[in-house]
């Protein structure tokens, strides 16, 4: 099934938290600064309904969405003020994928865990929480999965600040 | 032993315990099972018989930092690796020697700037002998430093200190 079949299915079953969808296209010759845009098309939903909009994927026939082949989270940059959250969605049954996107605002950056729904979000929510800040309300295993436990900070945002020493070994 | 075999009459050596020592030991610096990253998979080929570092009496690689004269810190160091790197060298038997291997290990390499975690050179943590170049480095290049090293033990002195130059 194409995007158009995915999303048109999606919300004919009506999945809840589900925003709308982008797809990539053209720049427009006529609009002056329009770049258009590159990448896969991907649906946006609401950060809060995430966990239960996986489990609509998976569930329905037509869809079934069983595997999350992703998850990251993206910081557009320092003057933006909402992180993006991606998640990427195989379905085995009928070969088809689907990208996942969700904005969470960087002022409270708190969602549920998909963790629950899919046992393979709980490296990647590890990841984005320690690498992003990002807080996964319900997460079984909370603890940083790749820097230290003592870290100070969350590296892939845009605006960190490296740090002078570790541990006495100097970073610079 | 064949052609050699009673063709000299028992005989004395006069050598220097110095000369004698360090031949020793640079004759058989045994070095640590221990890799880090890519340097690891030149240093697994120098060890295998094509270019064979055992030529040079470095071959056995010992699973025990006890038994182990030689870290070569192979791949890039982070901050989580440099204390058990740390742990590591404190637990082998001086005399012990430290070769820092491709760029990683010398100086952070090409995570150099934006590499949060990397420890910007193994120096930071353990004192090195020898610093090889590359990223990797060739076999070739491996076998060179670990000459450089045997060149130092070579020129080392147990029994006095070497004289210093004003």
């Amino acid at each position: 099934m194409d995007f158009k079949g995915i999303h048109d299915r999606l919300r004919a079953i009506q999945a809840p938290g589900l925003l709308g969808a982008d797809e990539p296209r053209e720049a427009d010759p006529e609009v002056e600064g329009d770049k258009g845009r590159a990448g896969d098309p991907f649906v946006l939903v609401d950060p809060q309904a995430m966990p239960s909009f996986l489990e609509c994927c998976r569930a329905d026939s037509v869809l079934s969405f069983e595997m999350v082949i992703d998850q990251t989270a993206t910081d557009p940059g320092t003057d933006e003020d909402h992180f993006w959250v991606n998640i990427q969605l195989l379905s085995l049954a009928h070969k088809h994928r689907l990208a996942v996107k969700a904005i969470l605002p960087k002022s409270d950056p708190v969602m549920p865990t998909s963790a629950l729904v899919h046992k393979t979000c709980r490296w990647h929510e590890r990841e984005c929480a320690e690498m992003f800040g990002i807080t996964f309300e319900g997460h079984p295993d909370p603890r940083n999965i790749l820097l230290p436990d003592d870290w100070d900070g969350n590296p892939l945002r845009k605006d960190y600040e490296y740090p002078e020493e570790y541990h006495g070994i100097s970073c610079k | 032993m064949g052609i050699l075999e009673k063709q000299f009459d028992e005989n004395l050596l006069t050598t220097k315990v110095d000369w004698l020592l360090n031949w020793c030991r640079l004759s058989s610096i045994w070095p640590m099972t221990f890799g880090l990253a890519c340097c690891a998979i030149e240093m697994m080929a120098v060890g295998c018989a094509h270019h064979d570092i055992d030529r040079f009496g470095a071959g056995a690689f010992r699973a025990s930092p006890r038994q182990a004269d030689l870290m070569i810190v192979a791949g890039t160091v982070n901050f989580k690796m440099a204390e058990r790197i740390k742990r590591l060298y404190d637990q082998m038997p001086s005399p012990k020697y430290v070769i820092a291997m491709g760029a990683c290990a010398t100086g952070g390499g090409p995570y150099y700037k934006f590499g949060y975690t990397v420890v910007k050179g193994v120096d930071r943590v353990v004192p090195v002998d020898v610093y090889i170049a590359g990223c990797p480095p060739r076999p070739e290049a491996l076998l060179e430093g670990l000459m450089k090293l045997q060149a130092k033990i070579q020129a080392s002195s147990v029994i006095r200190r070497p004289a210093r130059t004003a």
